[in-house]
């Protein structure tokens, strides 16, 4: 489980700091209107009304980025969360905790892309 | 006369491991001081994760059709869902804060023959972006732009 850890270090680094940099840039957007804005009934119900939402999401900017809203922030959380447990933890059991926030970031990814192109 | 002795004559056959001492944790982790700030951005990892499976949520709901996509966003109105939302927000406008004070003191000398622009520009490149594309996503989902 290390040396597959240490190979795949590269690619999580990328979707962490792409998790950081456009998650967060994307998220703020996300959440003022799609999490509160509507449900709080601050922006019309009718902005995210079904045809216009699914229209909105099942083009291909649209695909792209609610794959990136889905798939970057989890990387983030799983390599920021890996960081705490070793903080708090140690490294001892750090293979067993990074594959299986890894795992779940992988997964969740996957089930993403599914759900983007099933759209 | 005697020669000099050799500079590694009294070096052991094969060298020792370096001692360190054992790792300890320091006395005001993990909410005293600056490390406040850093457990706390350790710490938005769950919040993005959850937000990440959030959007999953939305997505695989919005596939569900329109009823369903209706009663997810009546749902958000509970107030759990209103005071975690709002955690989020929290969340991603500290990690923003805190992770773009960092680039401009991460800039090498020079890149290649130029010299990166000075940190407060920098600085204000990168909020620029981060307050047009979130006022640009705003404007799309809330019906301003292609309304």
């Amino acid at each position: 489980m290390k040396q597959l850890l240490l190979k795949i270090e590269p690619v999580v680094w990328l979707l962490f700091g792409q998790g950081i940099l456009i998650g967060t840039i994307l998220l703020t957007g996300w959440i003022l209107v799609v999490n509160l804005g509507v449900p709080l009934g601050i922006v019309s119900a009718d902005a995210l009304a079904y045809d216009r939402a699914h229209a909105l999401a099942s083009n291909i900017v649209g695909r792209l980025v609610l794959l990136a809203l889905i798939v970057l922030p989890m990387w983030k959380g799983a390599h920021h969360l890996r960081s705490l447990s070793i903080d708090f933890g140690g490294a001892g059991r750090d293979s067993v905790v990074a594959g299986a926030l890894y795992g779940i970031a992988a997964l969740g990814s996957l089930l993403g892309i599914v759900a983007v192109l099933a759209l | 006369m005697a020669r000099p002795a050799h500079p590694e004559a009294m070096a052991p056959a094969k060298p020792g491991r370096t001692r360190t001492a054992p790792p300890h944790r320091p006395p005001k982790f993990p909410m005293q001081g600056r490390y406040r700030a850093y457990t706390l951005f350790d710490a938005t990892g769950a919040v993005y994760l959850l937000m990440g499976f959030g959007v999953l949520h939305a997505v695989r709901t919005l596939g569900d059709g329109e009823v369903a996509w209706q009663a997810l966003l009546s749902g958000w109105a509970a107030p759990l869902y209103v005071a975690f939302h709002l955690l989020a927000l929290v969340s991603v406008l500290f990690v923003g804060v805190r992770f773009f004070r960092l680039f401009p003191k991460a800039q090498p000398p020079r890149i290649g023959p130029a010299k990166p622009p000075p940190g407060p520009v920098i600085l204000g490149m990168l909020y620029a972006v981060w307050i047009g594309v979130t006022a640009l996503f705003v404007g799309i989902l809330s019906g301003g732009i292609f309304g």
